[in-house]
């Protein structure tokens, strides 16, 4: 999948380029709260407990300081893909044991015929491997320059 | 919500998760993630499924054989699971009393 696709799964008001939160819980809810905010979605508990209960099975933070909370819920009515970004970083349980700093959330429907949310995902992990690109998104001044970053070849 | 649609919710969302495992999770651990914790996932659906009465619980798993998901969302007023018409009255009634079925496919309604 084109990366630029993916990218039509979010918007500039579900861009968080400051986290505060410096632990998984607070970010998950942090994440949430943002993509309340951003749209017309809401049962916040239901996504929350979904997303708590994914990273029981296995931390999603599986990138070099790259984090990837996702999963299905009856609470969003089609694929959204929150961005989020914390210099400081977030005690994510990563595999590595680093902090994370940058977060791809993907929230999608049960019923998401053709597994647009795995391809998505695949696409951005493909994407992210370039350690270039991380430094351009971690330094990128907007959402803009964000995206911009993200389909520059 | 009605706390037991909450639950029937929760519970579907994790049947999804379990699901997924069982099923993609040689695509998603290709892409990194690990899926150590699912014994321990299928405790809390287990949990979860004593907290919910046992009619409702008897309906789910009857419609879920059936259909695939047993709780749907409701938009612009259509079942989208059998896309059947809610009529408003029976809008107006929902959310906070009973756990509400289509009146035409009996799935569990839900607004989001």
């Amino acid at each position: 999948m084109d990366i630029a696709e993916v990218l039509k799964h979010t918007s500039p008001e579900l861009f968080l380029p400051n986290l505060t939160a410096t632990d998984k819980q607070g970010a998950l809810a942090e994440m949430v709260e943002g993509l309340i905010a951003g749209t017309q979605i809401s049962k916040p508990e239901t996504i929350m407990q979904m997303l708590t209960s994914r990273e029981a099975l296995g931390s999603t933070a599986v990138g070099p300081g790259i984090g990837f909370p996702h999963g299905r819920t009856l609470a969003v009515q089609r694929l959204t893909i929150m961005i989020a970004r914390s210099a400081e970083g977030v005690d994510f349980d990563s595999e590595d044991g680093n902090k994370t700093h940058l977060f791809f959330m993907l929230i999608a429907p049960p019923q998401d015929s053709g597994h647009q949310y795995i391809k998505s995902l695949a696409a951005l992990i493909d994407r992210i491997q370039d350690g270039d690109l991380r430094d351009s998104l971690m330094a990128a001044e907007n959402y803009e320059s964000f995206c911009n970053a993200m389909k520059e070849d | 919500m009605h706390p037991q649609l909450q639950l029937l919710v929760a519970l579907q969302d994790l049947d999804e998760m379990i699901n997924e495992t069982a099923n993609q999770g040689t695509e998603l651990e290709g892409l990194g993630f690990k899926h150590g914790g699912l014994e321990e996932l299928k405790k809390s659906r287990e949990d979860l499924a004593t907290k919910i009465e046992p009619g409702h619980l008897s309906w789910y798993k009857r419609l879920t054989g059936k259909f695939g998901h047993a709780v749907v969302p409701v938009v612009s007023n259509l079942c989208t699971g059998c896309f059947a018409n809610i009529p408003s009255s029976f809008v107006s009634k929902t959310n906070e009393n009973k756990v509400q079925k289509c009146e035409s496919c009996g799935r569990l309604l839900y607004w989001p």
